[in-house]
């Protein structure tokens, strides 16, 4: 007791010291920070999958390349942002944690061969993380960037073209229709640039941040926001037609079909609204959900996934739902359809991708395979 | 630990929203809160502190009395300790009461202001949506000097090493006020009161280094907290020294009479 007492301060300053290092995260902890994403492209399949970037044939999840081919000694950092893919690259993301007390995460653009993974280019320049994926267009790869800023970038070398600076950090996907980059930002508002230098067009604002990318039809920009609204706007000229209130925040871009927008907020509210602004329907998931839904190639069916890993398929007539399967770990990114299959990511599960049937949820296969304890 | 980060991160949001729209009033009037909220608990560190420090000619009495007798010796203190009235575990509850203070602010750094996805989404559903006007505000603007305050210190904003730095000035200036002055100590003392003491020279900087070392990997957001609350416990310090307060413990330790 007495030695305690004559030394409690130092141990209370060793306890101190412990729990602050561990909650720094200079314990070393793995943990994700962000969600990983996939492409599809033929029968190719491109993810951004943590450690690795890698390519996999879709019917089999057969592997054809990863890049780096060794992670643990070519540390690429982690990889997060769904990849654009034209012909000839595909363009990941990545985080180089930091090395080293005083180091400074890395945050790289990579340009990648897509038949065989081998490096192409890579852009350093940006100071924040990327959280979503890029877009293609105009022999431009534009994305957005936790620094704040929105940078195109040279397709063929990587070049910085132009950036645009945003008033906070920028977690959506462009949109990238003609001559203009559409992109909203933590900032508030949602930005038309010119895709060849950047210049502003027009910019709306709203009462919360845009981390999702807008869905256009028809010349209308339908695109969630943290104020919980669902906002149309002119993308001509970037005025407001109409708002629809949700119950929490729209994360995750809405899709139209057949003049009716799908969007989904954080709490798992589900909500089919007219192009005109009038609920069609509604159903309460009563999960979270990070990612926008996504429609099956006939538009008769409605994916979502959820952070506690769960996939749903909804009817897009009424907002029935159709299944849903259980699965470990979170799917924080949009599913991808393709054909009769649905593809989709999970973080912290017991497995990465899986592929599901549209019809009725049932396993294809997963990557990596599980393997069943005999 | 983080069980008080949502709550001081909806008081944030709150505070964000009647100061204008500033992430750094918010973060100083959150400071001034819990350094209120806490005074109490400070007053009675230092007094313990203080009263301590009083003790030290009794307990090398008793040392020297016992120097044979480890047993009746730590028997003899804790009987020193209760006839003054003095808990000598008072001393380290404001310490362990501060602990979730700053777990507490480290979380409403982090969701307010957050530099992750998922800390974001993780807050998405713990904003108390019932507080006035607090819908939507959240990321909340994180630039104060072109610094980051949702990042830790990094050489893109070299400036920002001069937050860790501050902490460091303004918790040691802080430790030195309030540690009660102590009878200069000669490296080969070994007595407990001389050990205590020295160990009372050496906290006042290593705790220093230690937060200095600590805020250059946590959002600088906190290290803002960090040197508003330091700076505030200097005023409250000066205030109750120029109002003869003198920490609530007037006069000298007074001991109760002992049975013989």
């Amino acid at each position: 007791m007495n030695w305690f007492l004559t030394r409690r301060r130092y141990i209370l300053l060793v306890v101190l010291a412990a729990l602050l290092l561990g909650a720094s995260g200079c314990s070393g902890s793995g943990k994700p920070t962000s969600w990983t994403g996939i492409t599809i492209v033929g029968e190719r399949m491109y993810v951004a999958d943590l450690e690795q970037a890698r390519a996999l044939n879709t019917e089999d999840s057969e592997p054809l390349w990863a890049f780096p081919k060794n992670p643990k000694e070519d540390g690429r950092g982690n990889f997060y942002v769904t990849p654009a893919v034209d012909e000839e690259r595909v363009i990941v993301a990545s985080q180089v944690p930091p090395s080293g007390f005083l180091g400074q995460p890395k945050n790289i653009v990579w340009a990648l061969e897509a038949d065989t993974g081998r490096e192409l280019w890579r852009f350093d320049e940006a100071k924040g993380q990327y959280v979503e994926g890029g877009a293609l267009g105009g022999g431009l790869f534009i994305i957005g960037n936790s620094d704040g800023n929105v940078y195109a970038l040279d397709v063929e070398r990587g070049e910085l073209k132009w950036s645009f600076e945003t008033g906070h950090r920028v977690w959506a996907t462009p949109l990238i229709v003609e001559d203009t980059v559409y992109v909203g930002s933590m900032d508030h508002h949602l930005y038309a640039l010119n895709l060849s230098n950047g210049g502003v067009q027009w910019d709306f604002q709203a009462d919360g941040a845009f981390a999702g990318t807008p869905a256009l039809s028809e010349g209308v920009l339908y695109i969630g926001a943290f104020d919980d609204k669902l906002h149309a706007v002119d993308a001509a000229s970037g005025s407001e037609l109409w708002s629809f209130s949700g119950k929490n925040w729209f994360w995750g871009g809405p899709v139209v079909y057949s003049d009716t927008v799908y969007a989904a907020d954080v709490n798992g509210n589900v909500y089919a609204v007219d192009t005109t602004g009038h609920q069609v329907w509604y159903k309460a998931l009563d999960v979270q959900v990070r990612a926008g839904p996504v429609l099956s190639e006939d538009g008769s069916e409605l994916f979502i996934g959820s952070q506690d890993g769960i996939l749903y398929a909804l009817d897009t007539a009424d907002g029935f739902k159709l299944w849903s399967v259980e699965n470990k770990g979170q799917m924080l990114a949009p599913v991808v359809v393709d054909g009769e299959t649905v593809y989709g990511t999970l973080i912290q599960g017991t497995y990465r991708i899986l592929a599901l049937h549209v019809d009725n949820g049932r396993e294809i296969w997963t990557y990596p395979p599980v393997v069943e304890e005999e | 630990m983080y069980f008080l980060a949502y709550p001081f991160a909806n008081v944030t949001l709150l505070l964000y929203t009647f100061l204008g729209h500033s992430t750094i009033a918010a973060i100083v009037v959150l400071t001034l809160v819990i350094t209120l909220i806490t005074l109490p608990l400070t007053l009675s560190q230092q007094k313990s502190s203080r009263k301590m420090q009083e003790f030290q000619p009794e307990l090398q009495k008793l040392q020297k009395k016992y120097a044979k007798d480890k047993e009746k010796l730590a028997q003899e203190q804790m009987k020193l300790y209760k006839e003054a009235g003095v808990n000598p575990m008072q001393g380290c509850l404001p310490l362990l009461i501060q602990m979730p203070i700053w777990f507490g602010l480290i979380g409403a750094i982090k969701y307010c202001i957050p530099s992750t996805p998922l800390d974001l989404l993780q807050f998405s559903h713990h904003i108390y949506k019932w507080l006035p006007g607090i819908t939507g505000l959240v990321p909340l603007q994180s630039t104060f000097l072109g610094m980051d305050l949702g990042q830790p210190p990094s050489s893109a904003q070299w400036w920002s090493y001069s937050l860790p730095v501050l902490v460091f000035i303004t918790y040691w200036l802080q430790q030195k006020l309030m540690t009660p002055p102590t009878a200069p100590v000669s490296s080969d003392d070994k007595s407990q009161a001389g050990g205590m003491a020295q160990q009372m020279q050496m906290m006042q900087t290593t705790m220093p280094l230690m937060m200095m070392f600590f805020t250059l990997s946590y959002p600088t957001g906190l290290s803002i907290y960090f040197i508003i609350s330091s700076l505030l416990r200097v005023v409250q310090y000066y205030f109750i020294k120029t109002n003869g307060a003198a920490t609530g413990d007037k006069g000298k330790l007074q001991l109760k009479p002992r049975k013989q």
